[in-house]
């Protein structure tokens, strides 16, 4: 899967402009994160990858065909996308039919759904849960309801809209291993999140966005190393990394044992001067 | 001096579960206190916050035992709509915190004060006072409805400041706002705590609770698992059975010693941790 | 951006009411001299005995909406008002009313009477009147400006909260509508194209919206009572500044002077027509 981004501009009806020439090419299946500050157009410009929104000027290509030659119904079956807020997607009355609704209409033959079914329920921590209504369901278990929903359409391209928004260790760990399940079925992941903690753990690319423009776009071990420019949208490098930072380490360090590695390396390296 | 707040006995069974949500707990948060509430989704935090703005048990039906006194008052004996003169509530939710009667921010932001009769000329200062701190004030003329999620989110949290409450309890109330912005929402709470305002904040972000915090109450499964200083409670790795996640900087501490690197405490923030970070790289 | 592009994706934006924020002499009148208003031009209306007054009232509403610049559209709502029920009311007044003496035309299958005729043009103007004043009322006044001007006058909160929420309600439907619209063509179904296909579409959006809205209203509650709703000796006051000018007291005295005129002319003509 290829999704090319081309000088991409978007107004909203109220004049207001989200985006402001953003060109992006994101291809394979490295999980890629989008981070920036609230209002930065991170929404904006996942919703045009299975044309929820147009672009206004510019182009995104899925694949080389532009994304506004089809409907976004008809791009479901390619782009999957989980939106925020579950109580805007969940609507039948089980978790089962949640998860049965989206492939029906996309035309997956029954066989494939009722094999995917146990496995993407599994993944979600639903397995038990398949006959409860949604709307008893925590607000944890509604999210990752909307997640599972999504993945039984088996799209080529997941796009999560701040699943780590409230979720604990289990929740975060549950992500976790859904990220690297799609990674390893082929599956492209874009996710957007405020948790860069989450970030530098699990991806290895992260496009920061600022006023609806591309700020910084790279490997997170090069991007969390530059905390000043990182601070225009309001993103800070991971807690680990600012203290790695803060000691005038040049590199970022994501992980507490790579952190005393670095100072034990260190201290060797004086001891035999 | 007297608990602002005291919790006693206090068991809530919601209508319709089985297992009771709060269990038996017992507890005061004394005046100008900074207190979080952490544990795993599901183990009673938004429950307690609900119990101690006094919605349990007048909005959610349910078995209540014991009780909870908010500045001498009784929760159970009073309104919500006089608890709301002492105490301030943000929901996890932002968009459960707007009134929906009103057409601007401006509005938004004024309703609890247009509710307690404060003079327009008041009113107005501290709307322009509470836009600037929560720094939406190109967003006053705005439709609440138009707004993104961290948007309403700050609204949220500016419509419970603007009230100043004797107490505040902030329910996970920045998990949409971006890193900074959240960091900055954190200061002002700080600030406010240090002006006297007593804070009870439920939070999944350790780091900023082990910053902020004078004492961490640890919830699982509707029970009082730990209530102690950040340290006592972040340092004590039977916890993290119980979904309490260790912030970075005492996991930090805890690898050095087992180096042998360190022998003091864990640092508790960012500036202690590089403080010893760049001692040990200096040496 | 220019003046005028802002003023367009001003008019653009989502509305919450019926409110069109257009500045006019008319939008910062105060509302309660709109109120009187309605109910000065529409009573006294309602019982002078000749029909030329309320249809100058109507050209006079005119001359209103023409003020505050919705003259288009004001004429839009009263001609897609008055046109039907007129025909309706001719239809059943005119051909059927009992009071019918004076025959002006006869079809065979009834016969249009005069009497019937000049009471559905009264009855046609004086709605007219009613209705007309009312629309220029909602659509030139801001909500929160009227609920304050109501709660000036003494107007309970919790009344005040039912007209703010009840004129609140509808955008916020659509609005919720348009949000779980995205979130299925997201899932594969398409909302767009043929009638049947939209149809489709329409029952799975349905359910959450019901179901959010009933969370809503379950939450909604709580939230007024934390923000101070109904706190206890207390006067409720608000953002919204209102000052009546001279100007404004002088309409109200003229609005008020039409009204007393109107009753004592219908009460002195129903006395002479009776002695003569």
């Amino acid at each position: 899967m290829k999704i090319e981004v081309q000088d991409l501009i978007h107004t909203y009806p109220s004049g207001e402009t989200a985006l402001n020439g953003i060109s992006l090419v994101i291809e394979g299946t490295t999980p890629v994160a989008v981070a920036g500050q609230n209002g930065s157009g991170k929404t904006t410009l996942v919703k045009h990858f299975n044309r929820i929104l147009s672009p206004t000027k510019g182009r995104v290509l899925i694949d080389g065909v532009s994304t506004t030659e089809r409907s976004t119904a008809q791009w479901a079956k390619k782009i999957g996308y989980v939106f925020q807020n579950p109580d805007d997607q969940l609507f039948l009355n089980s978790v089962r039919k949640e998860f049965e609704f989206g492939p029906k209409r996309t035309g997956i033959p029954p066989e494939k759904i009722e094999k995917m079914l146990p496995i993407v329920a599994d993944l979600c921590g639903l397995g038990d849960k398949l006959e409860i209504h949604p709307f008893d369901l925590t607000a944890t278990e509604k999210k990752f309801c909307t997640i599972g929903s999504v993945m039984m359409i088996d799209p080529n391209v997941v796009i999560f809209d701040e699943p780590t928004c409230g979720q604990d260790i289990e929740g975060n760990n549950r992500l976790i291993s859904i990220i690297r399940y799609l990674r390893n079925n082929g599956k492209l992941c874009i996710t957007i999140s405020h948790d860069m903690k989450f970030i530098a753990k699990n991806f290895e690319r992260v496009v920061v966005l600022c006023k609806g423009q591309v700020l910084t776009d790279g490997f997170c071990k090069d991007v969390f190393a530059k905390p000043t420019i990182l601070s225009q949208s309001f993103v800070s490098p991971p807690p680990i990394c600012r203290v790695a930072l803060g000691m005038g380490l040049k590199q970022s360090v994501f992980e507490t044992e790579e952190l005393v590695g670095c100072i034990v390396q260190n201290m060797k390296r004086r001891n035999k001067k | 001096m007297p608990a602002v707040i005291q919790v006693e006995n206090l068991s809530f069974r919601y209508a319709e579960a089985k297992k009771y949500a709060l269990k038996d707990l017992n507890f005061s948060v004394e005046q100008n206190e900074f207190l979080c509430i952490i544990g795993a989704n599901g183990s009673g935090k938004s429950t307690l916050c609900n119990a101690l703005m006094g919605l349990i048990p007048s909005y959610f039906s349910g078995k209540m035992k014991g009780k909870v006194t908010i500045m001498g008052e009784t929760t159970s004996e009073t309104t919500i709509g006089n608890l709301s003169k002492k105490i301030g509530l943000v929901f996890q939710n932002p968009f459960n915190q707007l009134s929906y009667t009103t057409s601007t921010v401006e509005e938004e932001l004024a309703y609890g004060l247009c509710n307690m009769g404060v003079p327009r000329d008041e009113m107005a200062r501290r709307v322009k006072e509470i836009a600037k701190i929560i720094r939406v004030e190109k967003l006053l003329k705005k439709n609440p409805l138009e707004l993104s999620g961290g948007q309403v989110q700050r609204v949220a949290i500016g419509s419970a400041l603007i009230m100043k409450p004797s107490v505040l309890v902030l329910d996970e109330c920045t998990t949409q706002l971006d890193p900074l912005g959240s960091e900055e929402v954190f200061d002002i709470v700080k600030d406010l705590n240090k002006d006297g305002v007593t804070v009870v904040m439920a939070d999944h972000d350790m780091e900023r609770v082990a910053r902020c915090a004078d004492r961490v109450l640890v919830m699982s499964d509707g029970e009082i698992i730990a209530l102690d200083t950040p340290r006592a409670v972040f340092e004590n790795e039977e916890l993290s059975k119980h979904g309490v996640d260790m912030p970075d900087y005492i996991r930090f501490g805890i690898a050095l010693r087992e180096e042998k690197l360190y022998e003091g405490l864990s640092p508790l923030t960012e500036t202690e941790a590089i403080i010893i970070g760049k001692e040990l790289v200096s040496l | 951006m220019s003046e005028k592009s802002k003023q367009a994706a001003k008019s653009k934006s989502k509305k919450t009411s019926s409110y069109v924020p257009i500045d006019s002499p008319i939008d910062r009148l105060h509302p309660m001299i709109k109120i009187y208003a309605i109910f000065c031009l529409g009573i006294g209306c309602a019982v002078f005995p000749f029909l030329w007054l309320a249809y100058s009232v109507v050209v006079f509403l005119f001359f209103v909406a023409w003020k505050a610049k919705m003259l288009t559209k004001f004429a839009g709502f009263i001609t897609a008002f008055a046109i039907p029920i007129t025909v309706m009311l001719l239809f059943i007044q005119g051909l059927y009313s009992p009071k019918n003496v004076t025959i002006l035309a006869d079809f065979g299958f009834a016969k249009l009477g005069l009497e019937g005729v000049l009471y559905t043009f009264k009855t046609v103007g004086t709605l007219l009147v009613f209705l007309g004043s009312f629309y220029l009322m909602t659509t030139t006044t801001y909500p929160g400006k009227l609920v304050t001007a109501m709660q000036d006058a003494g107007l309970n909160p919790k009344a005040g909260y039912l007209v703010l929420a009840s004129l609140n309600v509808v955008p916020q439907i659509q609005r919720r509508i348009a949000v779980i619209q995205e979130a299925q063509t997201a899932r594969g179904v398409e909302v767009t194209g043929k009638l049947k296909t939209r149809f489709t579409a329409f029952l799975p959006i349905i359910g959450p919206t019901v179901m959010s809205s009933l969370i809503d209203v379950q939450e909604r509650g709580m939230t007024l009572e934390i923000r101070g709703f109904g706190a206890k000796g207390v006067k409720p006051s608000s953002l919204t500044e209102l000052n009546v000018s001279p100007a404004e007291k002088a309409i109200k005295r003229v609005l008020v002077t039409f009204l007393i005129l109107c009753i004592a002319f219908a009460f002195s003509w129903a006395i002479f027509t009776r002695v003569r």
